[in-house]
């Protein structure tokens, strides 16, 4: 990958990490249950240093600070229908059994293709995420253990939007971002 | 449609529509519709736990109110999306503490009325600065207030787990207020035109608190007279921590004058 390719896939990364962010902080005051709403919470959190640390990134490979590239089309809708679900089994299911596991494959794709020493600052970030993954997605599993009504009646949904999530193979717009080089919106 | 354009009038003051809560919840909405204890009965064990389960709910909205901020105003600078997301991390872990205190008491979910005054009506600012104004800067430096005297409450029935778990919540509610102060200054410097909306916002809250001021006879959920305990004393205004907060010594002399301290205030300023 060219450090502008690195750029555009960080870039992508950091529009999945606010968009899951805006998504659990809107799902907060509409979901009934108060753990489901501290497990929302305490993952905002998570998402939000994720996009922080990845926005910096960007800079040092010369896009702009925070620079954001929304994903391919394909995904951007699944992302916009996941992000609309109301029922409270559906939300934790759908984010922490589809969204989650779902980024947490790109972002190991990326580190297969890049090089561990020229783009070790990247790297340190990716790791650092992947493991905030696999912890919220241990909360979220203690909390399905803890509050046992909170159980998806179609079981085929999960598969059906993992299916749908890996279908999209390449997420990065490549070349859309007008944003690589310093001083532009991003 | 989102949930802050729903509304709902309580004695015809018109406010947002309540967030989401489990069927457990009795939703009040006004302070007759609350079960609260005063005098002797104020330390009971009923009216100790009603405090955990009240404060249980009011961490909910704060963190429902910064989770919505979040929600509401994607072009808000970066930084200051970085702290209320962390303020949205800090609530919920206040929640899940009142929470595991209040069943070590033997508590539970729902056992007293809730209601959601602070969400219905900072939702109705459509300013950032304004819903920081009366979120932040308002009701949680008032809570910071309140905490500085409820934790020596807690402790003098010798329950120092409880002080130490406001202790902790405390400490963070600081740094909520401190950047919302930070903020309000700076975005206001930067487009003056919210100055008046933070005015329009404050002066609403006052009004609003007037319009659903309990009245002396009206009672409670608990058959206590509501009205009455606007005559216990104000709680002691938590000078050191504003400080902390980032209040000015001019806005805390002000506090503490609306208090009715004024030779206090004056001392303070020398």
């Amino acid at each position: 990958m060219t450090v502008r390719e690195k750029a555009e896939q960080l870039g992508t990364f950091r529009w999945l990490e606010v968009f899951g962010m805006e998504t659990l902080a809107r799902w907060v005051p509409t979901t009934p249950e108060m753990e489901v709403k501290v497990l929302f919470g305490r993952h905002i959190w998570d998402l939000a240093q994720h996009a922080d640390t990845l926005g910096k990134r960007t800079f040092e490979l010369r896009a702009a600070l925070h620079y954001t590239l929304p994903p391919v089309e394909p995904y951007r809708s699944l992302t916009e229908e996941l992000s609309s679900l109301q029922d409270t089994a559906e939300r934790v299911y759908g984010f922490y059994d589809v969204v989650v596991p779902g980024m947490a494959a790109r972002y190991r794709g990326y580190l297969e293709n890049t090089d561990d020493l020229l783009d070790e600052p990247s790297v340190r970030i990716i790791q650092h995420m992947l493991q905030d993954g696999v912890r919220m997605r241990q909360e979220a599993e203690l909390l399905r253990k803890e509050l046992t009504n909170i159980r998806l009646i179609d079981q085929g949904l999960v598969q059906k939007w993992a299916r749908r999530e890996a279908e999209v193979n390449a997420i990065v717009a490549h070349g859309s971002g007008v944003a690589l080089a310093r001083g532009a919106e991003a | 449609m989102s949930i802050t354009s729903k509304r709902k009038v309580v004695r015809e003051v018109t406010l947002v529509q309540d967030p989401a809560r489990e069927s457990c919840y009795t939703v009040g909405h006004t302070d007759a519709d609350m079960a609260s204890w005063f005098g002797d009965a104020k330390m009971s064990a009923a009216a100790l736990r009603e405090k955990l389960h009240r404060h249980m709910n009011n961490e909910t909205g704060a963190l429902e109110i910064a989770a919505q901020c979040l929600a509401d105003f994607p072009d808000a600078e970066w930084e200051l999306r970085m702290c209320l997301a962390r303020q949205a991390y800090d609530e919920s872990r206040h929640v899940s503490a009142l929470y595991r205190r209040l069943r070590e008491l033997g508590g539970f979910k729902g056992e007293f009325p809730i209601a959601n005054f602070e969400w219905c009506i900072t939702n109705l600012c459509d300013s950032l600065a304004a819903r920081l104004a009366i979120q932040n800067r308002t009701f949680e430096a008032g809570q910071m207030d309140l905490l500085g005297t409820l934790r020596n409450t807690w402790r003098a029935v010798g329950d120092e787990t409880t002080a130490q778990v406001l202790e902790h919540i405390l400490a963070d509610e600081i740094t909520h207020v401190r950047f919302a102060n930070q903020w309000i200054r700076r975005m206001v410097t930067q487009d003056r035109r919210l100055l008046l909306k933070v005015a329009i916002a404050v002066r609403l809250l006052a009004d609003t608190n007037v319009a659903l001021a309990a009245q002396v006879g009206e009672v409670n959920a608990a058959g206590q007279d509501v009205g009455v305990k606007k005559n216990l004393g104000n709680i002691a205004v938590n000078v050191e921590d504003r400080r902390s907060a980032d209040f000015s010594d001019d806005e805390i002399q002000e506090i503490l004058r609306q208090n009715g301290m004024s030779s206090i205030a004056a001392t303070q300023g020398q």
